[in-house]
């Protein structure tokens, strides 16, 4: 059951906003959708709301047609960006307000603030108002206010954007623990794809109104179905080169880097005639020093302990990144030749499709 | 360098004195002129200086005028005023602000459009208007007219606009409608303006004369402002007694000032457009 998008579209006047989008989203699931700006993943959060009216398709909630239903009656409860918090309430007030526009009896509503409150740890702030609180405490009282709601559904809306570095890591672990506590369905909207790696079950990846690929962390990352796919997940970036190919045999591709006069084999079994123009698309991780590689001259290195990060142009001027464990010499200003395992080089056509 | 930072300092000052000084000196002739008797105020004897402590004019007119039914006029017509207008122009403004409904632009353009009328241009069709009605020399001929202050739609929508959309939404989602966002939200959160907006529209409904004179010609419905201007005889202007009423009349007005001094100063700034 969960959550089914058929066909959904949105347009604004003339411009499409949200092109046919097809979805599941099973019950208990937190799904997240990524994308870059103006690629209408909020659009399409506003819309299973039922802030943003459905142009067409249809969008249905455990079972049941929403799509015309008005958003207090679709069971979901929404966490906004900038909290959206009533500043002349106190937090109390604030996360008893839904409850009593419903007419809940007070003990009841006494009761579910402080089951709420105990699992966020607001229990000392109840009589403050958000103007006293910090940006974290903030956010909680607004994921609060939507749990004492006990929706089906919740819905993130970018919500931690506001939040410096730090708080926002400790405020994703927050979400992850809160998700396994309470088990109700998340849909979860950012442009950070490692807010999406670590909280997804399952990610979205949305461009221009259309879903890209969606699927687990791990299957986006290895198994890009694109080349929009494969340079938005991951960090740092995929480095993508432009080849050719120059045979296949026994699924094997040979790849003739043309700009640098390089050969690299991957592993593709779909047939592409030799000549035909393709990019290749490589992982940080993936790429090793070897005798005979691809040259690269280092231009700065990022040293995080564990790991380094060798930023380094290629023979083109093209610019790659290298990443490298336990090393402690430092490679700055220094020649390297890299390469890659056949199995780790992914091939995309020149319209950005993945060949496999 | 210093130096010259203090003859400034005492020029300032002494500018700032002296407008205080001509500011003030009417109120202070009014009130000199209301302590005496009135064959002093008229006689050369009368300087600058307060000469007699005379408080017969005062009594004369607490028992010899209408000056308390001017009194329950003026606070009755201004208080229902306030409240009309503050309600009524809150709504409205939440309407043109946050409802979308065809015509809300020429709504609003329509509100613009009457602030740029002098009211004083519509005094005769007013008039007119009232007495085809019957109101004239009643409080609703009164107040009527005076339930349209645009200055308070203007302002109310600019800080409701100001509102963040997140909000409304949050309240939707909480299954709250335009009257719990009214009432519950952009009220409370705009109270400090809504008490601003309030004071002002009472005082100018307080000092209203040019419509009230108009609009009453029975001595029993004036207002404060407009008893003021009975105050006379056959031989002409009593100068003590007119000092009397005219100080008794803004005391309300000079008393509600000195408390809400710092909204009367903040409802000036937004509504001529200094601070929004």
């Amino acid at each position: 059951m969960g959550i089914t998008l058929n066909n959904v579209k949105k347009s604004f006047g003339p411009i499409d906003v949200i092109h046919d989008v097809s979805m599941e989203i099973p019950t208990g699931d937190f799904a997240v959708f990524v994308g870059p700006s103006g690629c209408g993943k909020s659009t399409l959060l506003r819309m299973i709301a039922g802030l943003e009216d459905t142009t067409g398709g249809t969008i249905s909630i455990e079972g049941r047609d929403v799509t015309h239903v008005e958003p207090a009656r679709r069971e979901v409860a929404m966490v906004f960006q900038s909290y959206a918090l009533y500043p002349h309430l106190t937090v109390f007030e604030n996360m008893a307000f839904s409850l009593r526009l419903k007419k809940t009896p007070k003990a009841r509503i006494n009761d579910m603030v402080q089951e709420a409150a105990r699992i966020l740890h607001l229990e000392d702030h109840l009589k403050k108002r958000p103007s006293e609180l910090s940006g974290g405490q903030r956010q909680r009282v607004a994921i609060g206010r939507a749990i004492v709601r006990q929706p089906k559904v919740f819905l993130f809306d970018e919500p931690l954007s506001n939040l410096d570095a730090e708080l926002r890591v400790q405020m994703r672990l927050e979400l992850a623990r809160l998700h396994k506590q309470i088990g109700a369905t998340m849909i979860y909207v950012t442009h950070d794809q490692v807010e999406a790696m670590t909280l997804a079950d399952r990610i979205f990846v949305l461009k221009s109104g259309v879903v890209q690929q969606a699927g687990r962390p791990l299957e986006l990352y290895d198994d890009p179905d694109n080349q929009f796919v494969g340079g938005f997940i991951g960090s740092p970036a995929m480095n993508f080169l432009a080849g050719r190919a120059l045979g296949q045999q026994d699924g094997l591709l040979r790849i003739g880097l043309d700009a640098i006069g390089q050969e690299l084999t991957a592993r593709v079994t779909t047939e592409v005639a030799a000549g035909t123009g393709i990019r290749i698309g490589l992982r940080p991780e993936h790429l090793q020093p070897v005798d005979g590689g691809i040259p690269a001259t280092v231009e700065m290195e990022e040293d995080l302990g564990g790991v380094s990060y060798l930023h380094a142009r290629l023979s083109d001027g093209r610019p790659i990144v290298v990443e490298m464990r336990g090393r402690r010499n430092s490679l700055d200003g220094k020649a390297i030749a890299v390469g890659a395992a056949p199995e780790d080089v992914l091939v995309f056509a020149e319209n950005g499709r993945r060949l496999r | 360098m210093r130096s010259i930072r203090k003859i400034e300092n005492a020029v300032l000052t002494a500018c700032t004195f002296l407008a205080a000084a001509l500011w003030i000196f009417p109120l202070y002739w009014a009130f000199i002129t209301s302590i005496r008797s009135e064959e002093r105020v008229v006689s050369d004897a009368a300087g600058i200086m307060p000469d007699e402590f005379n408080l017969s004019s005062y009594v004369d007119i607490l028992w010899n005028s209408n000056l308390v039914n001017w009194y329950i006029n003026s606070i009755g017509t201004a208080l229902i005023i306030t409240v009309t207008v503050i309600v009524s122009g809150m709504m409205c403004a939440y309407a043109i602000s946050q409802m979308r409904f065809p015509g809300r632009r020429i709504l609003y353009g329509v509100v613009l459009a009457s602030f740029m009328v002098p009211s004083q241009a519509l005094v005769v069709t007013q008039f007119i208007l009232m007495n085809d009605m019957g109101l004239i020399n009643t409080w609703a001929g009164i107040i009527l007219p005076q339930l349209i202050v645009p200055v308070v739609i203007i302002v109310y929508k600019q800080f409701f606009d100001a509102v963040p959309k997140e909000m409304r939404e949050a309240v939707v989602l909480d299954g709250g409608g335009d009257y719990t966002l009214l009432f519950k939200i952009y009220l409370p959160l705009n109270w400090g303006i809504t008490t601003a907006l309030a004071i002002i529209t009472f005082i100018m409904a307080w000092n209203q004369f040019l419509w009230p004179f108009l609009a009453v010609t029975t001595e029993d419905m004036m207002t404060i402002p407009v008893g003021i201007t009975q105050v006379k005889d056959a031989f002409g202007v009593f100068y003590a007694r007119l000092m009397s009423v005219a100080l008794l009349g803004a005391m309300p007005v000079a008393v509600a000032y000195l408390i809400f001094q710092k909204r009367v100063t903040q409802a000036v700034m937004i509504s001529s457009g200094v601070k929004g």
